[in-house]
């Protein structure tokens, strides 16, 4: 920066010569000659985010190696491939896995069926209030917890709950609405919609509302212009939003713990078991990854079959 | 309360805690020529809802107030705060409770580990009964407090033949989805192995009784949970019979609900919960936690806490709360403790994890 000389007087506007000291600092303490790398930099904290997780992820494959000696309740010295071996020859962990991945199959299914329209309804209405009423629901239960949600539920679809009270107005009921596998894949649902309306909304907002009408044009009726347009296109977002939904419906916790009456465990309730309740981290740690494991290879398969949708953003189309 | 605690009692006891020490040989650094520096707080854990109202009326309350230290009360699950426990002692970190209430069994894990500081000096230990001492271990790296029953509870309106009399009156078919237990099973295993036709004697080496009634009573599509959830589905009339500690029917009780509660001809089974300190406290905190645990020892502060729990404790001459007088949840006699089922600790820690791991197999199918 120069002052004119024949305008000593001049000085240049507060915010300019902020920005000035502030690149004079980021020259001292990242010279441009570093600027190749600041892309890395930017990504540091994301990365030391993951190494820790790999970290964990490490110290728990190593504990889970060890079994738990009931005398001292500590992990024994020698390495041993004996918790596996218990969860292979288990029945129960079969089951557990065999309904965390039917729950998380069933919760996909039915997000996306509800999600989809929802989020068509909400990029294609001409009506300002109609987008922001459907925000509104779309956001309002992110300020719950997950917790708190099932709670509602379990209020809702108890047996004295509000349902049970309108099938008591039509002389039927009440019925066990809780407590059973629908009724946790119901929760997860609820839980899912507003991430795959999310994950769709973008990819439904970049098709050009002309090629539907070009479609109609052309004398497709709006099923079949839905069918063989709007769906084909949107696939990037549908599969994102799978993606996502099944990850965390497949490593749900709470509601399996809540809406499931203590029968419908998924993995994560088996690894909270087992580090919590018998104390036994070494088969906790076994189950853990097991579930990390069963992920990454779902994950694999649909990216395999579909790609990766918006998720792979960089790919080429 | 009959007597008046002060300050001077107090210290009296902790006063007798440091000549115990003297006693038993403890290296110079534990020994304390006068009262050790005051913490501005210890940190106990506990359960919540009724169990913490009556610790912090009967212990806590008059604790602080006698000694100025207030007391904190962490509700972290006694499941998850053993992990965070054993941890900080494997880390040589300070841990994050000074007392930890605690069940029998879990503390006798802990135990095990090593990770308890020995109570064993405690002055108010030579007037408790025997129940007091875990079984199973050396000294007294835990102190029970108490002992509690899990009884069989119902809706009286849901049995109006009069009171069940057996734990098969749970495999009537009116009752099918309206009966709870404990999601690992706890509390009824041995009654179970009774009711389905084995021996206690059996127990561990032969359940096969046991797991028998398990799967019939699976078949009533039985709800399984924790002790909140006990309360909640009473309340919200979704069972009608669940096996639960008599605190939690008697709280149900107390918020209003119709319920009462009965031990069925094939027993129930008896248990203890304690309190123990974490190793790894600075010398004058482990001073005060441990007459934390000394003064809970007392008679006036069992009295008090226990009347909230409506359990008996393990100082002689309580008087039972109003209505718990000849109630088979409140055992004072031998004759009461004849139709309780009592387990070794050992033998429960030892077994509890293939048990849990059983019962899951059972009800997950």
């Amino acid at each position: 920066m120069t002052t004119d000389p024949d305008n000593s007087d001049f000085r240049y506007p507060l915010r300019w010569r902020l920005m000035d000291g502030a690149e004079r600092l980021l020259e001292i303490v990242w010279p441009r000659r570093f600027g190749r790398f600041t892309g890395w930099l930017l990504l540091l904290p994301a990365l030391l985010l993951v190494g820790i997780l790999v970290l964990g992820l490490w110290q728990m494959a190593e504990s889970s190696l060890h079994v738990l000696d009931r005398n001292t309740f500590l992990p024994s010295e020698e390495y041993t491939l004996s918790n596996y071996g218990t969860i292979w020859q288990s029945a129960t962990y079969f089951k557990v896995i065999w309904r965390s991945v039917q729950g998380a199959v069933w919760t996909v299914v039915f997000t996306l069926l509800l999600a989809f329209p929802f989020a068509y309804v909400l990029v294609r209405t001409p009506r300002a209030w109609v987008r922001k009423l459907l925000l509104i629901a779309l956001f309002l239960p992110f300020f719950i917890g997950q917790v708190v949600r099932a709670y509602g539920i379990l209020i809702v679809l108890g047996t004295s709950g509000a349902v049970n009270d309108v099938f008591g107005l039509i002389g039927v009921g009440p019925y066990r609405l809780l407590f059973n596998f629908p009724a946790v894949v119901f929760g997860l649902v609820q839980y899912m919609l507003p991430f795959a309306v999310l994950m769709l909304a973008p990819a439904l907002t970049s098709i050009p509302q002309e090629t539907e009408t070009a479609a109609s044009s052309l004398g497709a009726n709006w099923l079949r212009s839905m069918r063989h347009v709007v769906l084909p296109m949107a696939k990037p977002g549908i599969v994102g939003a799978s993606l996502v939904v099944m990850t965390l419906s497949l490593t749900d916790f709470a509601m399996p713990a809540m809406l499931g009456g203590g029968s419908q465990d998924f993995i994560a309730n088996a690894i909270y078991d087992q580090f919590f309740r018998t104390a036994d981290q070494g088969l906790g740690s076994a189950l853990a990854l097991l579930l990390v494991a069963l992920g990454s290879v779902l994950v694999a398969v649909i990216i395999g079959l579909f790609g990766a949708g918006t998720l792979g953003m960089g790919e080429k189309k | 309360m009959s007597k008046k605690l002060t300050r001077r009692t107090m210290l009296q006891a902790g006063m007798a805690t440091s000549g115990a020490a003297l006693l038993s040989g403890l290296p110079a650094s534990r020994l304390f020529a006068q009262e050790p520096e005051k913490p501005k707080e210890i940190i106990v854990r506990a359960w919540g809802g009724e169990w913490v109202e009556a610790l912090k009326k009967g212990v806590s309350d008059p604790f602080t107030a006698m000694t100025g230290i207030a007391v904190r009360h962490d509700l972290t699950e006694d499941n998850e705060i053993q992990p965070k426990l054993w941890a900080a002692v494997a880390q040589k970190r300070m841990p994050p409770i000074h007392v930890n209430w605690d069940t029998t069994t879990n503390a006798t894990k802990s135990a095990l580990r090593g990770v308890t500081e020995d109570l064993s000096d405690l002055s108010n230990l030579k007037n408790t009964t025997e129940l007091a001492k875990p079984v199973g271990l050396d000294g007294y790296p835990i102190v029970n407090t108490y002992g509690y029953v899990y009884v069989l509870a119902y809706r009286p309106e849901a049995f109006p033949d009069g009171a069940p009399t057996s734990w098969k009156d749970l495999l009537n078919p009116k009752l099918k989805g309206r009966i709870a237990l404990y999601n690992d099973g706890i509390g009824f295993h041995f009654p179970a192995q009774v009711a389905g036709g084995g021996k206690l004697s059996d127990i561990p080496d032969n359940m096969e009784a046991c797991w028998d009634f398990v799967r019939q009573i699976k078949a009533q599509e039985p709800l399984l949970g924790e002790d909140p959830d006990f309360t909640n589905w009473f309340q919200n009339g979704e069972i009608d019979a669940a096996c639960t500690i008599s605190t939690n029917a008697l709280a149900a009780k107390k918020n209003g609900i119709d319920l009462a509660w009965t031990v069925p001809v094939e027993g129930c089974k008896f248990d203890t919960d304690g309190l123990w300190v974490p190793k790894g406290l600075p010398e004058n905190e482990l001073y005060w936690a441990k007459q934390y645990v000394n003064f809970a020892l007392t008679k006036e502060a069992q009295q008090v806490w226990l009347d909230g729990l409506g359990l008996p404790g393990v100082v002689p001459g309580l008087t039972p709360p109003a209505g718990l007088e000849a109630d088979p949840s409140y055992p004072t006699t031998p004759e009461d403790f004849e139709h309780l089922i009592r387990i070794s600790a050992k033998v429960q820690v030892q077994n509890e994890s293939d048990w849990f791991a059983r019962f899951k197999e059972i009800m997950q199918g």
